[in-house]
């Protein structure tokens, strides 16, 4: 009955002060979304059971080199395959780009190349006909392929004798043999898979391959173990060819991760505390400002509360009676709170699908689940805790005695101006190191979004692609090869112009005539490979020449520099036929300037102007890398225009390992753009809704403060303060508050940058820190100092005979 | 001899949801430097918010006002303040010492509010009064350490540390019993014998007896104006009590 009573008289109080109670839930609502969706996000990204039979048994393999994250090497696989007594199932697989042939054209999909037992793996079976087995798997066997079951639906219309079809993947033709079930992706995105040829496993050493490993264990077995043993059968391996086949010596170390982990490079966990952290702060400020609106609301009913306990309701029942209020309005909280973030992880699934071509990961099912309920109650009763326990606990210890007999000042207001004090100057350093790493994060974004790269990709394709150097083994072979692919694109009556075009990355330039002293003394430059007219991805020529057939190898070293280093090192003189030396592979190499062109935006400018930072180009004939990236323009509304490159591509050799698949070139760059874009907003929403956050905490807190301490303003009005005299008062209270979080964040701040700066060699300049922090400091102080000035405003107009009779 | 304080058909009328309710009714009153003026009457005549009115603490609805034939009825906020920091000092029935300061600087804090002072003046006239009221010794106390009667000496030090033309006490012993009463009657009187002007709200008949003055008030007006013949008084009273 009496739990009834306080429920009611809690729910009559929130009704009563409607303003109080949407403030207080919309705050509540916002640190609590936010928390959520994050965790949400972030568990279903990383840490979920794999939604497939036995998930949370399905482990992948991770081969460190010297610490550096690598896979499982073919011939490293071939050897122990047999042997390896911890696991019960142990495979490999590799993935890649698969081009099939629909009609005239064709589609590229994200495929797999996968051994027999793959599938059986999984624990699923295919819907129609039969999955990869042994025999598939021999050299010379049929070619053969297992679709998706959208491919099956999309391409094919879910055609019921699909099994006696032959398509052609990459040019071959290929039967196909089975259909998996609707959503089946298995190992992360594929929609193809094909054999993996014994041939792959079988080579030699040198000339092995990397491929993604995956293992259950044997029952019993736990993973350390498992991971001791692979380590050390690998290593056995690996250490007997060193040697024999001048392999690099590296100290192998193998963990067993989920797919997810794997898929993050292992980082995902650093990730994953990074990001629960910030929204933690979140909720922690959010339950600051919701557990401070509740104390000050406690406080005022501190004398009723003082009637209650001397009328003799014991401390237990008064702690009830007070929390009803925190209790209801932090479950509607939760309670709206998940019904957003189920909203917007619903949108967050659409978005995702539609804005990743392959539709993302297979376990990438963002939506309300059993575990995110379950920390919607978690943070909940944090919540309930943190912004209503507390404050209800302390009013219920209240010294009875002083609070009837002074009204709530004197001791009780002593206590609750220090708590007061404490929870704005927390709020001021949480705020503060939020936006402080939000300013930095929407720096980058910014910087990246506005970047003028000083090129044209409009109407560019590209296509990235190694050159199989078993095949190929010498330079000149890989070359020929090159140049016989730009001549069959160029027989395209829609291609405008082709080039060949790789950054070689900054390397040590000696000008001639200069003298250097040490290794650092040298210049650093980015350097390009080119073969073909840079004018066709933008980049004009200004002075001499492009390079032609006749910058080979055998024949003088030719270069093309930027504008910026022409202006920079032979000012006021033609730098053309002036020579340097470039370090390439260890070995300096003198090149002669035949041409100067246009300015681009480099990895090394890429934080200031265009010409701050130079480029070279050196002949692609002369410096040539087995992995290529081919950029070439078509004519305007060119149908299908990465058909002329995969035509090109079958014709002179299918054996050309694309990395991925052929796209508009602006196509990456403007979806670094988008991500970045989507960052900033998330970033500056973060950072927004926390200062919106501080606003009304502060302005609560402060609110709070000067209300208790209206009478000690009619005292000092009394004896002569101004109205000036009481905000200065109020201000320079608050000042002290915004100084103290305002320094404690600086000096986090201080290290997490001075970390980044050594981490990142250096990306940023020194100042930007500086500005960002200075924005930071200055907007805040705005912020806080209005918080803080507008309530204490309210206090100054009250006549001092009123405030002297306040209570 | 001119008044010190003088008030012309003075009004305060406060408005609480349409009701409008007169508190201080055309009173004209004079008190002259030196006078020890008890105004008493009974709960709710207008006594406090007269006193308030007095000592600039709110402002009348009609009327005016005169402080050492300065007209102060129609001051900027920041321009009374100024006076109450410089010429009126308060003595509050709830003692109204701020708890978060000691003893000493509740007593500094008027002082603080005035321009031109250092630090060391306004301690060094803080310690002289707070000695004066037998306090010195309890300088570095918080309020909360003290007993009633020693609070209200604490207040009645504060109000006289910026020497100020006339001292307002609101029913100053009316939290306190009648031992430590009775201690700060006598610290009224010897002020007065000193030659300070004290105007005193009091309900009790015995105190307000022992003023050299005594008006009398009821439903907002002056009814009553009595000089005790007995009690010296340092100043020669021009009284007028309004006529309604």
């Amino acid at each position: 009955m009496s739990i009834w009573l306080d429920i009611k008289y809690a729910l009559r109080l929130l009704f009563n002060a409607p303003k109080f109670t949407a403030m207080t839930l919309g705050v509540l609502i916002g640190g609590l979304s936010i928390s959520l969706f994050t965790f949400s996000f972030l568990y279903t990204s990383i840490y979920k059971p794999l939604p497939i039979p036995e998930g949370e048994t399905a482990k992948a393999l991770a081969v460190f080199e010297d610490g550096k994250y690598r896979y499982i090497r073919s011939f490293e696989y071939q050897a122990i395959k047999d042997n390896v007594a911890s696991f019960a199932e142990f495979g490999v697989y590799d993935t890649g780009d698969m081009r099939i042939n629909i009609k005239e054209s064709g589609k590229s999909y994200y495929g797999s190349y996968v051994r027999a037992g793959f599938f059986e793996f999984s624990r699923i079976k295919p819907i129609l006909g039969r999955t990869i087995s042994e025999n598939d798997t021999l050299v010379g066997a049929p070619a053969v392929a297992v679709i998706s079951y959208e491919v099956w639906q999309s391409e094919y219309q879910g055609n019921e004798n699909i099994l006696t079809r032959s398509i052609k993947v990459d040019g071959i033709n290929t039967d196909i043999i089975g259909v998996m079930p609707k959503d089946y992706r298995f190992p992360n995105m594929s929609k193809v898979w094909l054999p993996l040829l014994n041939s792959v496993l079988l080579e030699s050493p040198q000339h092995s391959e990397y491929l993604y490993g995956y293992a259950r264990l044997k029952a019993g077995v736990n993973i350390k173990d498992a991971e001791q043993e692979l380590t050390q059968k690998i290593n056995q391996i690996y250490q007997r060819n060193v040697k024999l086949f001048d392999l690099p010596k590296v100290e192998k170390h193998v963990k067993l991760l989920t797919f997810q982990m794997a898929q993050t490079g292992n980082d995902g966990a650093v990730a994953f505390a990074g990001l629960m952290t910030i929204s933690f702060l979140i909720l922690l400020l959010a339950c600051i400002n919701v557990g401070n609106l509740l104390l000050a609301r406690s406080i005022e009913r501190q004398k009723e509360t003082a009637i209650r306990a001397a009328l003799g309701a014991k401390t237990a029942r008064l702690v009830s009676q007070l929390l009803w209020e925190g209790v209801i309005i932090a479950s509607v909280g939760g309670l709206l709170s998940v019904l957003l973030v189920g909203a917007a992880l619903d949108y967050t699934e659409v978005a995702i699908h539609s804005w990743l071509p392959g539709g993302g990961s297979f376990w990438w099912h963002y939506g309300m689940d059993g575990a995110t309920l379950l920390m919607a109650v978690v943070f909940t009763l944090i919540t309930i805790l943190l912004s209503a326990f507390f404050p209800a606990w302390r009013s219920a210890h209240q010294d009875i005695n002083s609070t009837l007999r002074d009204g709530t000042r004197g001791a009780q207001s002593k206590k609750a101006g220090r708590v007061s004090r404490i929870l704005v100057t927390t709020q001021v350093f949480l705020v503060a190191l939020l936006m402080l790493i939000g300013s930095i994060t929407a720096f980058i974004s910014h910087k990246f979004i506005n970047l003028e790269m000083g090129d044209d990709y409009s109407n560019v394709m590209t296509a990235r692609f190694s050159v199989p150097e078993k095949k190929y083994p010498e330079p000149q072979q890989q070359i020929a090869l090159m140049q016989s692919l730009i001549a069959k694109l160029e027989q395209h009556p829609n291609l405008v112009g082709v080039i060949n075009h790789n950054w070689i990355g900054a390397s040590k330039v000696m000008l001639e005539g200069h003298e250097y002293l040490s290794e650092e003394d040298k210049l650093l430059i980015d350097v390009a490979s080119l073969i073909g007219d840079s004018a066709t991805v933008g980049v004009n020529l200004v002075a001499g020449r492009q390079f032609t057939h006749l910058d080979k190898s055998g024949n003088r070293k030719t270069a093309i520099i930027s504008q910026s280093m022409a202006k920079r090192y032979w000012p006021g003189e033609s730098p053309l036929e002036k020579s340097f030396t470039v370090n390439i592979n260890d070995i300096d190499e003198r090149v002669f300037i035949v041409g100067v062109v246009t300015n681009r935006m480099n990895a090394s400018a890429m934080f200031g102007s265009r010409d701050s930072a130079d480029e070279i180009y050196l002949s692609g004939l002369q410096f040539f890398d087995p992995y290529q990236i081919l950029l070439y323009k078509t004519l305007p509304n060119t149908q299908q225009p990465e058909e002329i490159f995969y035509q090109a591509m079958f014709a002179i050799d299918r054996s050309i390992e694309l990395t991925y698949s052929v796209q508009g070139a602006s196509e990456n760059r403007n979806k670094m753009r988008e991500s970045m874009g989507l960052m900033s907003e998330i970033t500056f929403g973060t950072g927004f809704f926390s200062l919106l956050l501080a606003m009304v905490g502060i302005y609560g807190l402060t609110a709070n403060s000067v209300a208790q301490r209206t009478h000690e303003v009619g005292i000092r009005r009394a004896v002569g303060a101004s109205d000036r005299d009481i905000l200065r008062m109020f201000l320079k209270q608050g000042g002290k508050q915004l100084i103290i979080g305002l320094s404690l964040a600086l000096l986090i701040f201080a290290l997490i940058s001075f970390g980044f700066h050594k981490f990142t060699e250096g990306i940023f300049p020194v100042y930007i820190y500086f500005s960002q922090a200075l924005t930071v400091v200055f907007g805040l102080t705005v912020v806080v100092m209005l918080a803080i000035y507008l309530p204490s405003k309210k206090a100054v107009i009250m006549e001092p005979s009123m405030a002297l009779r306040y209570e | 001899m001119k008044a010190l304080l003088k008030l012309n058909d003075v009004s305060k009328t406060f408005l609480t949801e349409d009701i409008e309710t007169k508190a201080i009714n055309d009173i004209s009153l004079e008190i002259n430097k030196g006078e020890y003026v008890a105004l008493s009457g009974q709960s709710g005549c207008g006594k406090s918010t007269l006193l308030s009115l007095l000592g600039l603490l709110d402002s009348p609805t009609a009327g005016q006002y005169w402080l050492a034939d300065n007209d102060i009825s129609s001051l900027s906020r920041n321009q009374r303040a100024e006076i109450r920091s410089k010429e009126i000092g308060f003595v509050f029935q709830s003692f109204n010492l701020i708890s978060d300061l000691t003893v000493l600087e509740n007593v500094m804090l008027p002082l603080t509010y005035q321009s031109g002072l250092s630090k060391a003046v306004i301690e060094n006239r803080a310690k002289v009064v707070l000695e004066k009221v037998e306090m010195g010794h309890r300088k570095n106390h918080f309020p909360s350490q003290l007993s009633g009667g020693q609070q209200q000496r604490v207040a009645v030090a504060r109000a006289l540390v910026n020497e100020p033309k006339i001292i307002l006490a609101d029913e100053p012993t009316g939290n306190l019993d009648s031992k430590n009463a009775e201690s700060v009657l006598q610290l009224f009187e010897q002020l007065h014998r000193e030659g300070a002007t004290i105007c005193m709200v009091t309900h009790d008949p015995a105190s307000a007896k022992r003023a050299s003055r005594c008006l009398e008030m009821f439903d907002g007006r002056l009814i009553k104006d009595s000089i005790n013949s007995t009690i010296k008084n340092n100043a020669v009273s021009t009284l007028e009590v309004a006529a309604g």
